[in-house]
Formats: C-alpha cells, structure tokens, sequence
C-alpha cells in the first residue's frame, strides 16, 4: 500500500482493502460512519465491509492512542512466553489487551505473526520491531515513546 | 451431453459427467457423506470439512463438496483415516457448543447432533472452551443465538443467494469469528420480513423463529452416546 497516495474514489470492490487502510492512516481508526460510507460507495454490505475490517489486526475499528503496541499472538512467541510479556505490559500499562492507557498515550493490542519469529517473543510499537524481549527491558522500551 | 468421466470410488470403477463433484457422484451412487455447511442449491465453501474424503496422490484429505471429479481419480469415502478426521471435526464443533441440547429448541431436529450420532461421538476429548453471546431477540423476525452457531456460513449464503438481501456477514478472526449484521448489532433489520431462509437453512439451534404459545416441538428424540 503506497504512503502518499491520497484516497482513491475507487467504486471497486476489489479496493475495499486499500481504502481500509488508507482512511485507517488518515483518520486512526475506522468508525462505523466510514465503514457505513465505504459500503455506500463500493455497493457493499456494510456487514460485509465490518468484516473484512474487523479481520485485520492492523485495522482497528475503535480509536487507538499514540503509541500502538501490538504484541505477536502465533504459536513461536506463545512458546517463547508471550504470556508473560503480555501480562508484564498489561500491568506497566495499567490496562488490558485491547484498551487504551487513559492519557491516550499507548494502546495495547494482539496481533497475528509479525515475522519475527527468530527473535520471539517480538512486539511492534507503531512500525518498530522489539524483539527477543525479558519483562525487566520493557519499561525501558516504553520510555521512548512519549 | 457432458463428458463422462472414469473414477474409481470406494474400489468400484465409476462414470460420472464432467464438471459433477465428488460429492454429486457418491450420492448419485448412493453412497452417503455427510455435511454440514453444503446446501445443494447454494455455492459450496468447504468450511465444515465434513465431507473431506481420500483422494489417492493428494497430500490432504480433500472436501468433496467443492472438488470436481477428474479422469482416473481414487477416491476413499469412508477409510479410517476420513472417519477419524470427520470424528475430530465434529469433536472440535462440540467442544465450542454449548451443552443446552436438553433445552434447545432445535434438540430433535438438529443436524449436528445427527452426524455426532452417527459418527459415534462419545463424551468431549477436548478442553471445552464456549463462546457465549447475548441471544438476540428483538426483531419481531427471527431470534439470534450466535453462542450455537457453527460457522457454516449457511445462513450467509442463503441471505446473499436466495433472499438477496445481503444482510449477513463473516467478521473476526480464528476462534473469534462471528456471523454478524452492520457492525455486529443485534439483528433487527426490516429486510428480514416475511423472509426465513436463513432460518430454514440454520443446522443448529442458532436462528429460529420467535416462538409461538403452545407451539410443539417437531421430530423424534435423538440419542447421543455418552
């Protein structure tokens, strides 16, 4: 998906995924009035739409805070002790999986492989990889993100 | 006239015309798989996997409800290894459902319980783990008990298909996955109208029709082996 391409007037339904993602970075998340507007013009189902941007963990369909964290939820980081990493994060958050921290500063999220497999358990904060990570590096890692 | 094509099934050499699938032919020669999410009339999505057979040279067992029939092909409708595999299908879709069959409204008539059945199917082996959501009961059209569904996208095809009504879609992900409307309210749309495909169509106890004072239950008991 190019970065600087402003958003198409496509009325293919084939572009469903690129409009996704192009009002995902423009606008932070997706609400139902532009999923229900998206539908409109590409003669969708809006539950069909819902769908395809509930599917994607990069697509968020609730509003997220300034700093992402997405933590890898497949199977090599889960034998790495995902678990602990996600608990550890939970509790330095003050929040569960799928909130927002109150100041609007992180989100915390699951995601599906990231591919960094060979250094599990790996996380993302926006588009940085931190991977091979102990509970003890985390709150160093968070101080970089204001 | 079609192309008549030579298969091998279950060791008996076989014709059927081009283009039939798998699953035509076997019930065509009266040889029966069972299914879950296939409808004849509607587009086969192979999502149950119920109808998975053997197919000689393939690497995976195959779901005969979508694959067409080729020249020379060797099929296995009911070797251990297709049983075992439906078995633990149907293992699988227990072990998210919940155990309200005593009470459910679709107990006698249900088609899960009658493959569970009918492969045999005893006490769960799985850790169960159930998904349970609110039942949705305020259109005046149908009630929606999303915790009994099975994904078959039946349902969904029905709606899209024969209604065409597109009401109903697939979202989430995994385990997650939920047949939802708009942005996954409650159902309530004006479209469901004098409409019960999906009703019709529903295997389980998931959709049915608000129910009426003194209405009967339909169908003989069933018994499942525990």
């Amino acid at each position: 998906m190019a970065e600087n391409t402003t958003i198409t007037q496509s009325k293919e339904t084939k572009d469903l995924l690129i409009l996704l993602a192009q009002t995902q970075k423009k606008c932070g998340f997706l609400s139902e009035e532009t999923l229900a507007n998206l539908a409109r013009t590409l003669d969708m189902s809006l539950s069909d739409v819902y769908g395809v941007a509930t599917f994607y963990s990069f697509l968020s369909t609730k509003p997220l805070g300034r700093h992402v964290i997405r933590v890898c939820k497949s199977l090599p980081c889960h034998y790495k002790d995902a678990a602990v990493i996600i608990e550890s994060l939970e509790k330095t958050l003050g929040i569960k999986t799928g909130e927002t921290t109150p100041d609007g500063r992180f989100s915390l999220e699951l995601t599906n492989c990231i591919g960094a497999c060979d250094k599990a358990p790996a996380i993302l904060i926006n588009d940085d990889v931190h991977g091979d990570l102990t509970v003890d590096r985390i709150p160093q890692i968070l101080q970089a993100y204001k | 006239m079609a192309k008549e094509i030579e298969v091998t099934l279950n060791d008996n050499k076989v014709t059927g015309a081009e283009g039939m699938t798998i699953l035509d032919l076997a019930r065509a020669k009266g040889i029966d798989i069972p299914t879950l999410c296939y409808v004849e009339d509607l587009l086969p999505t192979g999502a149950c996997r119920l109808c998975v057979v053997e197919v000689e040279g393939s690497r995976t067992l195959v779901a005969s409800c979508h694959t067409p029939i080729a020249p020379g092909m060797v099929i296995q409708t009911h070797s251990p290894r297709v049983i075992e595999a439906r078995r633990q299908i149907v293992e699988l879709m227990l072990a998210s459902h919940p155990d309200t069959c005593l009470v459910c409204d679709k107990a006698n008539i249900c088609e899960l319980r009658k493959i569970a059945a009918d492969l045999d199917i005893g006490l769960p082996r799985f850790r169960t783990r159930k998904h349970y959501f609110a039942i949705e009961d305020v259109s005046p059209y149908l009630v929606r008990d999303m915790s009994k569904c099975v994904l078959c996208r039946r349902c969904i095809r029905g709606c899209n298909e024969i209604a065409k009504k597109n009401v109903l879609g697939m979202a989430y992900r995994g385990f997650d996955s939920k047949v939802v409307v708009d942005c996954d309210e409650a159902i309530n749309t004006e479209a469901c109208r004098d409409c019960d495909v999906c009703v019709s169509l529903c295997p389980v106890g998931a959709l049915s029709k608000p129910r009426k004072v003194e209405e009967k239950r339909r169908g003989k008991v069933q018994v499942i082996k525990g």
